[in-house]
């Protein structure tokens, strides 16, 4: 078996191999050490096997620890998911002696909610099913795995309540994580573009999160979750557009104010798609829509900014764009000193130099602080994006311009399926087990 | 072929970038009208435009308003306007002209050009105030009052809801006043604004009506405050009676009104008006609140009866119809063209009875 293994894996330092003998049998074993947990390799096989207290094979054949593999072809794989190769009497047996580190359990980061779950799900796919399993403690839970990647292997856990799922969004999943054919999945995020259908996707179909509550709640509805080892993050799915406005507080926070914030996220991502556009608009095509008062003001503003009001947007937007992506990309500790850099100085600068208006400081910090109410994080980097290609049409065509635009939007997501169920429905709730809206009804 | 199709499309938006032309001009490079004034040329045919312009400032307190005024004469108000873009730098935006005046000597001889030329204008806005200036509107227009925070705020201000609200003054929209222009049985009406030769600033107190093509007659301040509150039930405004050679006024705050037209047995027309006013003694003898009420509301009653008669008879005799009367005529009968034709005749013989209801709801003071 070892000549074998020699020549299936590459030069590998860690890969270990051993020949061991005592009076009755040899055996062989092959692991990877730095995949492994040495001290289990020794105390399943090393030690019992040299205290010969019993026959070595009878106790590989009865300990549910070992189980016999037939397939050759499976060595490797086995080996690199942490197992121990053993071979005796030209058997092989595997063992799982995995190790894989890990820090805490973490806490929720990207979605946080002030009194909700304060624990995010794991990188670890095991202890993330022990998040959800103790929350959700149904025997109707059912996790399904598979590996995705032809060279990563990720391990993918599919989780969902048996009873409640639509057979239908299930079948899909299955089907589209079936045709699955790329060489790498290591995010959650990467794994939504691939099976979503559309590569060039405005707006998230799936859900992403790390809050366990979120994923249980989900799981009551009938939706199906995918786990990704490595990944603290799960998929969602099939998922609506509102669902993304939602914020797991809405559920357990005072209910007139969590109503009140419902509608004001709505309000804060029209304002931040629809604003640089609308003042490219009201600017340069329809100043008669302020109020004489604010005209006045702006066009005062104005007379000292040398371009057009489509350069000034562009400017500002940039500044502003390139501060939130330097925010992200900075240590923690310098993060701080670039809002403040970028956000005082900057802002104040550029009105005094002339480079662009008071008003357009206060368009461009609006979109920016609105564009982070959006509680789920996939949903606020779409969305960041929506403003750009507005600014076209207004550019050309003003106000109108910008009305053609946003109903362009909504005729794209009303056209969008999230596993075909209707991504932007409004009325009407998703029914399960029967056919919907874009789907053929099962006779 | 993808890459060609991209190509097609980023050509396509270059080929664009010239057409943002003549449509796409930023607001600091456009000159805000804020008031418009129309009056007959001194000499000749055509007509004399005053434009107020305003300059924007940044920061707007009162007493900061600053604008321009040019005064453009050509045979039309078209061309006075297209004059008017050589005399400035800027491009001329109608957008914010809320206000436009028309000169007295103008109305009273024709209106009607300028009707046209103000509903033709795309830019111009069908929510402008229309009124008439006196002695001319060029006068009117040119007036900056020291209080004013932003060019024009003044006379925006007067005539919206946003600031005074006057029982004396109407305000006449530009669309209204279309309305009542074509309208068989709806004549239109303005309000005058009048320059203070004193105080160098304007005050707005009586009501002009208008037959098709010029003005007729027109109010009193008195009557206008009847006018507007027969037409527009307009409350926070005053009656008033003489009761023993002393004063009493009435501030009223709810006015109803409502009129039918209906024939007595012998065939005549007749226009039954009926209004109710309930408000609080504004001004009124001491040792009012033991008098008996009742008889202060029909005094009060009376008079106002007597006074709307007097009113509605001389409208009549002016041949003119701002109430509208005829169109409720025309709303409730056969609509053709015989029930105009019958109004025609019905409306100089037309008779009138108002009923007033006055309500005294108290004497102002707590006893």
């Amino acid at each position: 078996m070892l000549n074998r293994i020699g020549t299936i894996m590459a030069q590998a330092k860690d890969l270990n191999t051993h020949r061991l003998q005592n009076k009755e049998r040899t055996i062989e074993l092959a692991y990877i050490s730095s995949l492994c947990d040495e001290s289990k390799v020794s105390d399943f096989i090393i030690v019992p096997f040299m205290k010969e207290e019993e026959d070595f094979l009878t106790t590989l054949i009865h300990n549910p620890n070992f189980t016999e593999l037939n397939d050759t072809a499976k060595w490797a794989d086995t080996l690199l998911r942490g197992f121990v190769l053993i071979s005796a009497e030209q058997r092989i047996f595997t063992l799982d002696a995995a190790r894989i580190i890990r820090s805490e359990t973490p806490q929720t980061q990207v979605e946080t909610a002030i009194m909700g779950s304060q624990i995010a799900l794991s990188e670890d796919l095991i202890d993330s099913i022990n998040i959800i399993r103790t929350r959700y403690p149904s025997p109707e839970l059912a996790v399904e795995e598979t590996t995705l990647g032809n060279v990563s292997r990720t391990r993918t856990m599919l989780v969902y309540d048996n009873r409640r799922v639509d057979p239908t969004v299930l079948a899909n999943v299955r089907e589209s994580l079936r045709k699955l054919d790329v060489d790498f999945v290591q995010a959650a995020g990467q794994l939504e573009r691939l099976i979503s259908g559309r590569k060039r996707g405005l707006f998230p179909t799936m859900l992403i999160t790390e809050r366990p509550d979120r994923i249980t709640g989900s799981l009551q509805a009938g939706k199906v979750v995918l786990l990704l080892q490595g990944s603290g993050f799960a998929l969602i799915m099939p998922a609506t557009f509102f669902e993304f406005m939602h914020a797991v507080d809405d559920e357990f926070d005072s209910f007139w104010m969590t109503r009140f914030l419902i509608i004001l996220r709505y309000g804060a991502i029209i304002l931040t798609i629809l604003l640089p556009s609308l003042y490219v608009a009201v600017v340069s095509y329809n100043p008669e829509l302020f109020r004489v008062q604010l005209a006045f003001s702006i066009a005062g503003s104005r007379s000292a900014v040398p371009y057009p009001s489509f350069i000034e947007v562009m400017i500002m937007l940039f500044m502003i764009e390139s501060l939130i992506e330097a925010s992200v990309r900075l240590p923690k500790y310098i993060g701080s000193t670039a809002t403040t850099v970028g956000g005082l100085i900057l802002g104040q600068a550029a009105q005094q130099a002339g480079l662009v208006s008071s008003i357009m400081i206060i368009v461009t910090s609006v979109v920016a602080i609105s564009n982070f109410v959006v509680p789920v994080n996939n949903m606020s980097v779409a969305i960041r994006f929506l403003k750009y290609p507005l600014l076209v049409p207004a550019i050309f065509f003003g106000l109108s311009g910008v009305a053609v635009g946003i109903f362009v939007y909504l005729v794209y997501l009303a056209d969008l399926r999230s596993f075909g169920k209707p991504y932007f429905r409004i009325l009407g709730p998703t029914k399960r087990h029967t056919g919907d809206i874009g789907q053929v009804k099962p006779s | 072929m993808r890459g060609k199709g991209l190509l097609a499309v980023l050509l396509l938006a270059v080929l664009l970038l010239p057409l943002a032309g003549c449509g796409f001009k930023d607001i600091d490079k456009r000159f805000f009208i804020v008031a418009l004034g129309i009056d007959a040329a001194d000499e000749g045919k055509g007509f004399k435009v005053t434009l107020r312009l305003a300059v924007p400032s940044p920061k707007i307190e009162p007493g900061s308003a600053l604008s321009e005024v040019k005064t453009i004469q050509a045979p039309t108000i078209a061309e006075a306007v297209r004059l008017a873009k050589s005399h400035v730098d800027k491009e001329l935006d109608f957008g914010h002209c809320k206000v436009f005046v028309l000169g007295e000597k103008l109305v009273k001889k024709n209106y009607t050009d300028v009707m046209e030329w103000m509903s033709r204008r795309r830019d111009i806005q069908s929510v402008a105030y229309l009124s008439i200036g006196r002695p001319d509107a060029q006068s009117i227009v040119k007036i900056a009052p020291k209080t004013e925070r932003y060019p024009g705020n003044a006379l925006f201000l007067a005539f919206g809801v946003d600031g005074t609200e006057s029982s004396y003054s109407i305000s006449t929209y530009l669309f209204d006043f279309n309305r009542r222009y074509g309208e068989h049985g709806m004549d239109p009406v303005l309000p005058l604004i009048r320059k203070d030769p004193q105080e160098g600033d304007y005050f707005i107190s009586r009501i002009a009506l208008l037959d098709k093509s010029k003005m007729v007659m027109l109010l009193t301040p008195q009557e206008s405050q009847l006018y507007n509150q027969i037409a527009n039930r307009f409350g926070k405004s005053t009656i008033k009676a003489t009761i023993e050679e002393e004063n009493i006024v009435l501030a009223a705050n709810s006015v109803s009104s409502s009129y039918k037209i209906m024939s007595d047995q012998d065939g005549n027309q007749k226009l039954r008006l009926k209004m109710k006013i309930s408000g609080l003694f504004e001004e009124a003898p001491l040792g009012i609140y033991e008098k008996d009420w009742h008889k202060l509301e029909q005094t009060l009653s009376e008079q106002t009866e007597a006074q709307i008669k007097r009113m509605l008879v001389k409208i009549q005799k002016a041949g003119i119809d701002p109430f509208g009367f005829g169109l409720k005529y025309r709303a409730t009968h056969a609509g053709n063209d015989q029930t105009w034709k019958t109004w025609q005749k019905i409306y100089p013989e037309l008779e009138f009875d108002v009923k007033v209801n006055v309500h005294v709801e108290g004497t102002g003071l707590s006893r």
